[in-house]
């Protein structure tokens, strides 16, 4: 097991914990659905570079990646506040 | 065994017609998503309502397993370029787990919900609930038949480092999409 993927990997879990955690113990949701979706982005991108080895690829497919977490998450961050 | 060379462009790990298939499954689902956030402003009390029958305890515990079936799939793949076949199937056994485990949650959680009358057609959250949850499980157990395969030619000594690499690229698909569909529709309502 590489290291790398094991501090990964307590990442992801953590980041998962901590957001439902957030979510269940938050009365007012209006912010922290701010700090929900950066962490899903967060996750995704990790997932996408560390275990996918997105890393290792052209740099076409990691700024496609990334234009596509920002317009997904960009979109639904201002549907939600707007 | 044949080094590739990812930088370029036509050769992104797990193969470029993978990754074709993979942007046009997230665009899909994000299209969808987009569309029940747009429905949440209109109906925002009964989306809240609704997302508080859904228990963030099953969708948390169910992203742990994809999360650690994930890390599993990524240890097959660098054990089988170290020429661990052993380990290799091991780890892939490990990640065939984690989808069952997901699976059965899932099947738990469904058969909560219908018990108690939140079908697809009970209100609008519930269909696109119904509708995204069901697809992206499809995906898991499309994934999980590949990977089953995958075990089977991995044993017979008939797999090469593409073929390992597009299962796992599928298999991190499934994770990918339900990174999405759990905070929209778990948490953020």
């Amino acid at each position: 097991m590489r290291k790398k993927d094991i501090i990964t990997l307590v990442l992801l879990i953590s980041a998962t914990l901590f957001t439902a955690a957030l979510s269940v113990n938050s009365d007012d949701l209006k912010y922290l659905v701010f700090v929900i979706l950066i962490a899903s982005g967060i996750k995704f991108s990790l997932i996408a570079f560390q275990f996918m080895e997105l890393k290792k690829a052209h740099t076409f497919w990691k700024t496609a990646l990334i234009c596509f977490l920002v317009i997904f998450f960009g979109v639904v961050s201002i549907i939600v506040f707007y | 065994m044949t080094k590739i060379n990812y930088k370029n462009i036509y050769y992104p790990p797990g193969g470029i017609l993978m990754w074709l298939i993979i942007f046009l499954e997230l665009i899909t689902f994000g299209i969808a998503l987009i569309a029940l956030v747009i429905n949440s402003k209109e109906n925002s009390d009964l989306f809240h309502q609704s997302r508080l029958i859904l228990n963030p305890s099953f969708g948390a515990i169910n992203t742990v397993f994809l999360l650690t079936s994930g890390f599993f799939m990524a240890t097959t793949v660098h054990q089988f370029k170290l020429n661990n076949v052993k380990k290799s199937s091991f780890y892939l056994k490990l990640t065939m787990l984690g989808g069952f485990m997901f699976l059965i949650l899932k099947s738990v959680e469904y058969f909560i919900k219908l018990k108690e009358g939140f079908s697809i057609d009970y209100n609008s959250f519930f269909t696109f609930y119904w509708l995204l949850t069901g697809f992206h499980v499809i995906h898991v157990m499309v994934g999980l038949t590949i990977l089953f395969v995958i075990n089977k030619s991995l044993k017979k000594g008939s797999l090469s480092v593409e073929d390992i690499e597009a299962s796992a690229a599928f298999w991190h698909m499934c994770d990918l999409i339900w990174l999405l569909l759990f905070p929209i529709l778990y948490l953020i309502f």
